[in-house]
């Protein structure tokens, strides 16, 4: 009776699975981790993003995993532990640009796959590929923003994250380029490194608002916590004169657009990064592998470089900008194995 | 002229004032109310660090963990005020009672194992830094109270009122250590630890009475970090350490124990706060501030060297 009554929960329930979820056919025994540079807010979302897309793709186990500090041996001690532990494929950000690379090696060595997500990984590299914000293209165009916010004249400040990210050098350049093709309307009046650090940022960029605050026309901060502590500063000074484009979607960020104290922040995608970043690691794992033709952009880092998206958040899309940021990734995620990998 | 080169902090005193002379020729914005301001409140936070620190190399021995407890108890204070809608007062208590608790149990640690306190707050950093992104998992608190964020950006003038919880500091401070029994206590365990317990003096109590008040001190630096910032950030004394030690070695104290200088220490904090203003007021280039930032500090250490040697210091 009771091996009757068991055979049948068990067949209700394979029913209800089949008719439920047609993933469910997709089901792998993978264990997946998201694992970024150290702990930093832009990667929160990355939590969510991973019990999302277990559920959504049957995986077995998606985790996300942060390292103790923004280090690359700790990085480097955590891929190993849980490698240890039988995780059949990472989704990362780097904790050093190059300095990844071995420990990625050592990973595809041993059938591990890996693909860098939110920051790339510098070529020659076994990382598959790297998925992250164009962060060229995102100051290019955040800079593009300011410069019409300050009515196409004026003098910019550029407020740089940290100096030893490589991102920050393609920042620099791309913010450079959009200043370069006012033909002297606007000029960089200053570029402040190592501002991703609140204290830091906090001391430094009060005191080039005590400096020059009546030489500024705008601010261009291409870090997360820059552009928190510069919207902060901006708000503490009562300030709308001096027009302010940030970077990611921050509360107080948001608040200052919503105040008028930000003219606008350059959305980048990390919901999207981890969750497609999850997927694809799954499926690589399962045995795909990167087609060899596949649609991927070159950039000064690697080959192989997907742009997960950016947007500009101003105070005319602020109630809407996710549902834009879910649509790119619904339409990233529903092409992409057909686009990027080949599996039998 | 020469009485005032005999004194200890006299070199550093003469580099700020050189510095400040020669910022406000090459940028006048040096002496603006508002930069004034922003100098000023940049130094609260660093000095209470750096008396953390002082105190503990007045007993012999150092604290490791001041960066990660003051960011601890950053982050409870913060986490009580957003999360569980505790007053601000409350909430400050407690953070300050939390910082003594883990300055008492690093200073216990020490005591009780014999392991020298440089290894046991290397540990217990570890440990605080852990329970912090426990806690906040990298995500800071934002939803702070009003009047506490006001506090932390409020001025009369270029005086900025979060420098007022640092000056009464220093001031209880010096009475402390000149003239409470329990600072002349420290002092001599730093000094020869085996004479003072010969004397009667608690060498343990001393010990655990320092890393006690250090904690405090770290637990105010992580307050007023937040009410200077606004939010409770997770990052809050990370990068704590270096100017722990910076300062207080600087101002005059002694890595060997027993030797502090609370007036040398608070001079030391302004000289580097100088110079950071300074790095941004004179546009260096950004890859090159670290470099001459230290090559400064490194400067300042030589001037007051070189004094201390013209006037037969030992």
């Amino acid at each position: 009776m009771q091996v009757t009554r068991m055979r049948g929960a068990l067949a209700v329930g394979l029913a209800l699975g089949v008719a439920l979820s047609p993933l469910a056919a997709m089901a792998s025994d993978n264990k997946i981790a998201l694992v970024p540079g150290g702990p930093h807010p832009y990667f929160a979302p990355w939590e969510q993003a991973a019990a999302d897309a277990q559920k959504d793709f049957g995986i077995a186990s998606v985790e996300y995993k942060v390292p103790a500090e923004w280090k690359l041996e700790l990085q480097t001690e955590l891929f190993e532990s849980l490698a240890a532990q039988g995780y059949a494929g990472f989704g990362y950000f780097p904790g050093d640009a190059v300095g990844v690379n071995s420990t990625v090696a050592e990973l595809k060595a041993n059938d591990i796959p890996a693909v860098a997500l939110g920051g790339c990984a510098q070529d020659p590299t076994d990382t598959a590929f790297c998925m992250a914000t164009d962060v060229y293209a995102s100051a290019y165009l955040g800079t593009k923003a300011l410069i019409e916010a300050m009515g196409g004249k004026g003098a910019v400040v550029h407020l740089a994250g940290l100096l030893v990210d490589p991102n920050t050098t393609l920042r620099v350049q791309a913010v450079e380029k959009a200043v370069a093709e006012t033909n002297g309307a606007v000029t960089l009046l200053q570029t402040l490194g190592d501002t991703d650090n609140q204290e830091q940022g906090d001391q430094k960029i009060n005191a080039l608002l005590a400096a020059q605050k009546d030489q500024i026309g705008g601010m261009i901060a291409t870090g997360y916590i820059s552009s928190v502590v510069a919207a902060t500063a901006l708000k503490n000074l009562g300030d709308k004169k001096i027009k302010l484009i940030g970077i990611d979607d921050d509360k107080i960020v948001l608040d200052g657009i919503k105040d008028g104290f930000v003219a606008g922040t350059m959305a980048q995608n990390p919901y999207g990064q981890g969750y497609i970043g999850a997927y694809a690691v799954d499926l690589l794992a399962e045995g795909c592998t990167v087609k060899a033709d596949a649609p991927f952009i070159t950039t000064p880092q690697t080959a192989k470089f997907i742009d997960s998206g950016t947007l500009l958040i101003s105070s005319a899309n602020i109630e809407s900008y996710k549902d834009d940021l879910k649509k790119l990734t619904g339409e990233l995620q529903a092409s992409f194995k057909d686009k990027f990998l080949s599996c039998s | 002229m020469r009485s005032f080169f005999r004194l200890q902090w006299s070199g550093i005193l003469v580099g700020i004032i050189a510095g400040g002379i020669a910022l406000a020729l090459s940028a006048p914005a040096f002496l603006s109310e508002f930069n004034l301001f922003v100098l000023l409140r940049s130094i609260c936070v660093s000095l209470l660090v750096a008396y953390s620190q002082m105190v503990m190399l007045g007993v012999g021995q150092m604290n490791l963990s001041v960066g990660a407890l003051g960011g601890l108890v950053a982050v409870v204070t913060g986490g009580l005020m957003d999360a569980l809608g505790v007053p601000t007062l409350p909430a400050i208590m407690i953070g300050v009672a939390a910082g003594g608790a883990a300055g008492f149990v690093n200073g216990w640690l020490t005591v009780k194992t014999g392991i020298n306190g440089f290894i046991v707050t290397l540990a217990t950093a570890s440990a605080f830094a852990g329970i912090n992104l426990g806690i906040t998992k990298a995500v800071p608190f934002y939803n702070l109270p009003a009047d506490f964020v006001a506090f932390g950006n409020g001025r009369l003038g270029l005086f900025p009122l979060l420098l007022i919880v640092p000056l009464l500091v220093t001031v209880v401070l010096a009475l402390f250590f000149s003239r409470a029994v329990p600072g002349r206590h420290m002092l001599a365990v730093g000094g020869n630890a085996p004479a003072a317990q010969l004397s009667g003096v608690s060498v343990p109590r001393a010990i655990i009475s320092a890393h006690v008040l250090s904690g405090l001190l770290a637990a105010v630096a992580g307050i007023l970090a937040v009410a200077q910032l606004g939010s409770a950030q997770p990052t809050i004394g990370s990068d704590w350490l270096v100017i722990s030690f910076a300062a207080p070695i600087i101002g005059g104290a002694s890595l060997a124990g027993g030797a502090i200088s609370i007036v040398g220490t608070l001079l030391a904090v302004v000289l580097i706060g100088l110079i950071q203003n300074a790095m941004v007021l004179v546009k260096v280039d950004p890859y090159w501030v670290q470099f001459l930032l230290g090559a400064l500090i490194l400067a300042a250490v030589w001037f007051n060297r070189y004094r201390a040697v013209r006037v037969g210091e030992s």
